[in-house]
């Protein structure tokens, strides 16, 4: 993960208008940003045009931004916002329609051309790609709070009290959704999980 | 799941949150037991094979245009100048006040003008309706020497024009050859010239 401190160095510089402390900025977690999103949401346009929202939005809300929190903590918070708004509008705009994303959303292929790439030799892509399907299908079973939960705790290595700020939550909630999302993936993941 | 302070500290140890002083007092507390370490190891576990199967980050495709359309988007006035409501002034709750009186008047000035324009209009406008024009029909001949006579008879209803100065049309004038192209399905089927008929079809 990238150090807190170049973070808060460019922040402030970005503050007093040096757009390219702010580029730099978006360099650095842009990665994150989107990994994040898409494995929300599992459509690589829409997670690509939100994070780019997730940056406006940063920047518009950069004055306002007190380093009480890492930067990359804030960031995971517009993204929590940006990706539930996006839904709630989904879900308004498709009343009464019939969306076949959200029925093929069960069946997507992990393993097709949108599976992020890492580097890694072709062996370890191939066994990492296999198990990636499997987790992101079983992902794709559980609720957004659940997905969302897991993936900031055991994907984004966020702390407990992180999470609580990005979701806007109790701690304890955090426990409880955490504590029910691994127990469910575990049950769906049940071969994978135990032969390794 | 209950997360009274034991529960939570016990969660945060599981998850290796658990810090210095923090952490030595809690398994001093806890009385570390084999079942803890194995559910410690579990979630350690959990852990491994999901940060290595799920990447944390992913370049999203094309990342030089996503910085430069981020750019692009912060640069807009609307974007980056966030919406300032501007103070309001002494005279701006006055000027409110004066809005719907000027208003009234405005409407009440109105109407006055269009009475007068419509008095006006009804004293100076008086038009006559239009009267009927007889015109003599002329009929034009394109062709000079030649003259024209139209007779009218109104009891049989029926107009003749009589041509001075045609030539007669001669006996062997082919009508047929000076109109337009005639295909065989317009021909008359009764008209028993099938050599025309064949001639005007090579036409």
């Amino acid at each position: 993960m990238d150090d807190p401190d170049d973070d808060f160095r460019l922040v402030l510089q970005a503050q007093h208008g040096d757009y390219r402390s702010y580029d730099a900025l978006v360099t650095r977690h842009r990665g994150r940003i989107f990994a994040m999103i898409r494995n929300m949401i599992y459509q690589e346009a829409d997670a690509w045009d939100l994070s780019q929202e997730v940056f406006i939005k940063a920047w518009n809300a950069l004055p306002r931004f007190e380093a009480k929190a890492r930067f990359s903590t804030w960031l995971y918070r517009i993204a929590h916002n940006v990706v539930y708004d996006w839904t709630r509008k989904r879900k308004l705009e498709s009343v009464g329609e019939l969306n076949d994303e959200i029925f093929a959303r069960e069946r997507i292929d992990s393993d097709s051309a949108t599976t992020p790439s890492g580097g890694e030799s072709p062996d370890e892509t191939m066994a990492h790609g296999e198990l990636r399907a499997k987790i992101e299908a079983a992902l794709a079973k559980v609720s957004p709070e659940h997905r969302e939960v897991v993936l900031l705790k055991d994907v984004q290595g966020l702390s407990y009290k992180e999470i609580a700020d990005v979701m806007a939550c109790s701690i304890g909630t955090v426990m409880s959704r955490l504590f029910y999302a691994r127990q469910k993936l575990q049950v769906l993941l049940k071969d994978e999980y135990e032969s390794r | 799941m209950n997360t009274n302070p034991d529960e939570t500290k016990m969660a945060l140890w599981l998850d290796d949150e658990l810090h210095g002083e923090e952490h030595a007092a809690f398994e001093a507390a806890a009385g570390i037991t084999p079942e803890m370490l194995v559910a410690r190891e579990d979630v350690r576990h959990w852990r491994a094979l999901m940060a290595a199967a799920v990447p944390a980050a992913v370049d999203p495709p094309y990342p030089d245009f996503f910085n430069s359309r981020v750019e692009r988007a912060i640069r807009m006035p609307a974007a980056t100048e966030p919406a300032v409501v501007p103070e309001k002034q002494w005279w701006f709750f006055r000027w409110n006040v004066l809005v719907p009186v000027a208003a009234c008047a405005g409407m009440v000035f109105t109407f006055w003008l269009g009475t007068l324009t419509n008095h006006r209009s009804n004293v100076v406008v008086e038009t006559a309706p239009p009267r009927a024009v007889a015109v003599e029909p002329f009929v034009y001949t394109p062709e000079s020497g030649v003259e024209a006579e139209r007779f009218a008879s109104s009891p049989a209803s029926a107009t003749v024009i009589v041509l001075s100065g045609v030539d007669a049309i001669p006996d062997d004038a082919d009508f047929s050859k000076s109109t337009s192209f005639i295909g065989k399905r317009d021909l008359d089927v009764t008209a028993a010239v099938e050599s025309e008929s064949n001639d005007l079809m090579e036409l």
